[in-house]
């Protein structure tokens, strides 16, 4: 956010940050405390995962003496469970998460470009039906969703997983929002054009909105990766198990060790990690734009 | 007017010039970039969706192949019935598919695959205070098959334990063959006790034991035994060896009756900060690392032993090898029984299960026959319902992490006496509630003492336990 | 902002310009555009309301028994002791999160916002990123960092108090720490994602007003209040709305803390993990469905209390 590091905020008038040396630096020291204890945990974690099982707790302070990288050797080469490594689970993730934001961006962005460029009969009460569903929790639904996935026979399967997630008022209203702010001389120059509507909305729309795709697809995936309750419920076969329900079992039988454990919960918070830093710039822009503007 | 061109000229221009200037592979993959609205982030998950998608397509699931599929959440007895299985699919000439599956949300996710038609294995073991879940809803949806028949006509009421087939009934009929009998010891460490003068054979009541705990215990550094103040694992041990219980065999719940009041009575204090006579502490887990670094660091000098615990710690600890040993439990009076139990397993036979003589015959192959019940508890300490096998050379061994002495005739000397416990399809809430008394009592007791303690103990196991019966009454199954 | 009025012409006048297929596939375009999304919505989003409605009023053992019974549902949900114990602990961690978490937030953004801060990319990142991580991996490394005896947390307080705190505290097994640890959990997680707002907003804080203010000889203080609340104030009530939102739907951070259970004394029951318990795990899908109904109306007088606190509706349009 290159624009906001040149706005003064105080100004020189700066009583609430008094010029003073001593005054900077208790402010620094607070932030560099406030930093490690956010940073510590996660340090600790990676440090963790090349450390041999039987130091973990010897001394948390030593940081590494013996470094290895047997935690993630038996992570990766174990069986969890009947015919099923970590890497199995590490798919299916990768599966359910990129194909439910994949589906979710397009059905949202889409609806969302209708929503935001056409007026139509029934326009009111789409948008009352969907702001309706958005007061309402989703654990309400919970129940009902899992008996109708049970009569449709999707229980336990990755459709049944991902169908339902598909809708994402939240994203529509997000796209709408921001397509609002496509001028619509573009569109107007483009039907004249003779472009289909679906070209608008693939060729011109889409492309000037990419930086809401960027939040969106962040906030999609780190939603659906680390999402456990529903997956909870819904999965039954261990070969269709996501990280955060495997991890968890894992927790269960491995409790003696502690490397293997901590290797997996650092391979698994990591392509959330990856991607955040991809996209970080669009993700901040997106996340406040909403709230900002109020 | 403008039909014929869809594009505007000079995006289409631009991109031709785009893919000209960039040949090969690496302006094919711009040109795709390019194409696809949505960005390189989103782009990047599309592909790996569709790898992730067509690897896994090649690898379902697989399809039950085995004539049988055998779910076990415990360690040792996967281990040990691996080393088996090979003779029993011999003799019969069919498979089995020995799974070990996580103990954690196991119960819940049968239970929900009973519930709605999904896949469940022919056969599973089921944690014993978990067992009473399944016996919800009407008798003819319980999940598991109704065992009592098979059970009367070969006898084997008669051939078992007999108190271990209640935590696996429910409206008279069995659903599960019960894997254990699980007496319960003290399991101590034998060098320290030793070199601190405390001679085991003078302990015969709990008194005798708290007053030796009150010498060796320094708060915050070394306890005499592990006991949780907050969770119910040891308190039950204690309860059950008070001949109490949390539901009577009618399905009554009695967890807050007069024997219930004494043992929770005599157990606060045991564990309550302030307490003259605390001589227990608890760590955040009675399993791996956690109380293994404990046990080593003596931490605690002595636990409540079952036998499926000492096979954990032989592989657990291995460090104190030598200078563990074993002593019956304390005597609630003198005389009094010296034992109690603590957890347990059912195997049951899935309803769904096809071939349900074929499971039959591997349940009592790997629970009856008394050759191998013996081969298998040198694998695993557990000792067999089956009285017949306790005579089998097997249960004579000298253990030397025990320090010499015979785990298993200790255990078998014991296991007569293991008081019988009852379920319920509401146990774990009861557990549950049980706990939450226990917690109640402790933090009165650290608060005000012995001051009005009697009548507080009363009114919360009254209240909790009447929680449980409301809930009971609700059930329309 | 951008506003779009014209947009409602525009089908008609662009329709005018194209033959028959051009003029179907605009006046179409909506619908078509929207039915994907509208089919899965109805299945999913609307029949599942409509659905849970009806499934409150029985009593169900799984997708396949159910049998009517009338408002029992909610008659024994108002008089279970562990809804209540749930809704304790759930309100407790939301009053939390809104006085401690948020206060947090608001502060460190404001020391982020300082002029001659150097690095303010660094800081902000650093808070952020706990963040990242699922409520179920956070669980997994701090139920290992609370051990007792040889955790980090209890190794660093026992040494930075030189021992007061004891090394054997139970966080996560004493029922009076229980709250606590979660709370202290949730700061660490939420507070740098707060703070990402809180920043925001003050950046766009008209720095005029400022000028203005200190010619006007008002003191830091007085700016605070008179310059950056109300400049603010929109942001504050998003905030404030969804992070309590968020707090009433705590759920796998204090399950896989405590151990896929409720912990002690029940300290770490939520309401969801009640819902959760007595649907799923027991089975009562009809049960379920009317502790969400609960859930949901509660969630919304709350937020309708808020909003109407902060006056967001009469100040947010400035």
């Amino acid at each position: 956010m290159a624009v906001a590091t040149h706005r003064p905020i105080t100004a020189q008038t700066g009583k609430l940050a008094p010029g003073t040396l001593a005054f900077r630096i208790l402010l620094y020291s607070v932030l560099i405390l406030a930093t490690l204890c956010a940073l510590v945990p996660f340090l600790w974690l990676v440090l963790a995962t090349i450390k041999p099982s039987g130091e973990m707790f010897s001394d948390p302070w030593i940081l590494v003496a013996h470094p290895t990288l047997a935690n993630y050797q038996q992570l990766f080469t174990k069986e969890l469970a009947p015919g099923i490594y970590f890497g199995r689970y590490l798919l299916n993730s990768v599966f359910i998460t990129c194909m439910s934001v994949t589906v979710q961006l397009f059905l949202s962005s889409l609806a969302g470009f209708a929503l935001a460029k056409y007026s139509f009969a029934g326009k009111k009460f789409v948008y009352l039906l969907m702001l309706a569903t958005l007061m309402i929790p989703a654990q309400v639904t919970m129940a009902p969703t899992y008996e109708l996935l049970y009569r449709m026979g999707l229980v336990d399967t990755y459709v049944g997983l991902i169908i339902p997630g598909a809708v994402s008022v939240f994203g529509i209203f997000l796209f709408e929002r921001a397509m609002h702010q496509v001028p619509d001389e573009l569109i107007h120059a483009a039907r004249i054009d003779g472009c289909t509507e679906f070209t608008i909305y693939w060729e011109i729309v889409m492309p000037v909105t990419r930086p809401m795709i960027g939040a969106f697809c962040l906030i999609g995936f780190m939603g659906t990766w680390n999402s456990f309750l529903w997956p909870q419920i819904m999965l039954h076969t261990n070969h269709r198990f996501t990280l955060p329900i495997a991890l968890n079992q894992m927790v269960g039988i491995y409790n003696q060790e502690y490397g293997m454990l901590m290797a997996g919960t650092f391979i698994s918070v990591l392509p959330v990690i990856a991607l955040f830093f991809m996209l970080q710039r669009e993700f901040v822009a997106g996340l406040t734009s909403g709230a900002v503007k109020g | 007017m403008a039909y014929n061109r869809k594009y505007r000229p000079e995006r289409v221009l631009a991109r031709v010039t785009f893919r000209a200037a960039m040949p090969g592979l690496k302006g094919f993959l711009i040109a795709v970039l390019r194409s696809y609205p949505y960005g390189a982030a989103a782009l990047s998950m599309l592909i790996l969706a569709t790898v992730a998608g067509l690897i896994l397509a090649f690898n379902p699931p697989p399809k039950k192949q085995a004539d049988l599929v055998f779910w076990t959440f415990a360690k040792p007895h996967y281990e040990a019935y691996l080393q088996v299985i090979g003779d029993f699919e011999k003799e019969h000439q069919v498979k089995v598919d020995m799974q070990l599956v996580s103990n954690q949300g196991l119960p819940q996710r049968l239970q929900a695959a009973f519930q709605a038609d999904l896949d469940v294995p022919d056969m599973c073991e089921i944690e014993i205070s978990s067992a009473g879940s399944f016996f919800r809803g009407p008798l003819e949806h319980v999940g598991f098959a109704d065992l009592t028949d098979r059970i009367r006509s070969e006898g084997l009421d008669r051939k078992m334990v007999a108190s271990r087939f209640a935590p696996y009934m429910s409206r008279g009929r069995v659903f599960g063959l019960p894997h254990d009998v699980h007496p319960v010891l003290l399991g101590y460490r034998r060098d320290i006790f030793e070199k601190e003068g405390i001679d085991v054979n003078t302990i015969e009541t709990w008194d005798d034991f708290i007053e030796a705990g009150k010498k060796l215990t320094i708060a915050d550094k070394r306890y005499m035994i592990e006991m949780s103040d907050t969770g119910s694992d040891q308190l039950e041990t204690c309860l059950f060896q008070r001949e109490g219980g949390y539901f009577d065999p009618q399905g009554k719940v009695t967890f807050d009756n007069e024997i219930a009041v004494e043992t929770m009575k005599w157990y606060v204090p045991l564990v309550a900060r302030n307490s003259k006579t605390r001589i227990a502490n608890v760590l955040s887990s009675s399993f791996g690392t956690v109380i293994a670094q404990g046990m080593e660091n003596t931490y605690f000098l002595s636990v409540v032993m079952p036998d499926w615990r000492s096979k954990i710690f032989e592989n657990d600890i291995g460090k104190l090898s030598g200078k563990m040993a074993l002593m019956p439990l304390p005597a609630v009076k003198k005389g009094g029984r010296r034992t109690s139990t603590w957890g347990g397993t059912m195997l049951g036979i899935t309803r769904k299960c096809k071939d349900k003589d074929l499971a039959w015959k591997l349940a009592k192959f790997l629970y009856l026959n008394e050759k191998d019940l013996a081969g298998r508890f040198a694998g695993t300490n557990i000792l067999p319902p089956v009285r017949a096998a306790w005579k089998e050379p097997a249960f004579d061994r000298e253990y030397a992490y025990w320090s010499n002495q015979k785990l298993g005739r200790i255990y078998a000397n014991f296991a007569p006496e293991v008081p019988a416990q009852y379920t319920h399809p509401f146990i774990t809430l009861a557990k549950t509630k049980f706990g939450e008394s226990l917690t109640a009592c402790v933090q009165r007791y650290t608060a005000n003492g012995e001051n009005g303690f009697d009548e507080f103990v009363r009114r919360t196991l009254k209240s909790k336990a009447d929680e449980v019966r409301r809930q009971i009454a609700r059930n329309p199954f | 902002m951008t506003t779009t009025s014209i947009e409602k012409t525009s089908v008609r006048e662009g329709a005018s310009g194209g033959g028959g297929y051009l003029r179907f596939q605009q006046k179409a375009a909506p619908y078509l555009f929207l039915a994907p999304f509208f089919l899965l919505f109805a299945l999913f989003g609307v029949y599942p309301i409509l659905k849970s409605v009806t499934l409150a009023f029985y009593a169900t053992s799984g997708p396949k028994d159910m049998v009517f019974n009338g408002g029992a549902n909610f008659t024994f949900l108002f008089q279970d002791r562990d809804f209540y114990i749930a809704v304790g602990n759930t309100v407790t961690y939301a009053l939390f999160s809104v006085f401690l978490q948020l206060p947090i937030a608001l502060g460190l953004a404001i020391l982020l916002s300082q002029t001659w801060l150097k690095g303010r990319e660094f800081w902000r990142l650093a808070f952020f990123s706990p963040n990242l991580l699922g409520q179920v991996f956070v669980g997994v490394l701090f139920a290992v960092l609370y051990q007792p005896q040889f955790g980090l947390v209890n190794k660093t307080l026992h040494s930075l108090t030189n021992g007061l705190v004891p090394l054997d505290t139970k966080w996560l097994g004493d029922p009076n720490l229980v709250m606590p640890a979660l709370v202290l959990t949730s700061i660490w997680m939420y507070a740098g994602f707060n703070m990402i707002y809180f920043l925001a907003a003050l950046q766009a804080v008209d720095k005029d007003l400022y000028e203005a203010a200190s010619v006007d000889g008002a003191s830091a203080w007085q700016q605070f209040l008179n310059v950056t609340v109300p400049g603010i104030r929109p942001v504050t009530t998003f905030v404030l709305v969804t992070a309590t939102l968020g707090s009433l739907q705590l759920f796998e951070l204090p399950y896989i803390l405590l151990n896929n259970g409720a912990g002690p004394d029940q300290r770490g029951l939520t309401i969801i993990m009640y819902l959760y318990n007595k649907g799923f795990v027991v089975g009562d899908l009809g049960y379920a469905s009317a502790v969400g109904w609960t859930l949901a109306l509660g969630m919304l007088i709350i937020s309708l209390i808020q909003v109407r606190i902060t006056g967001a509706g009469k100040e947010g349009q400035q």
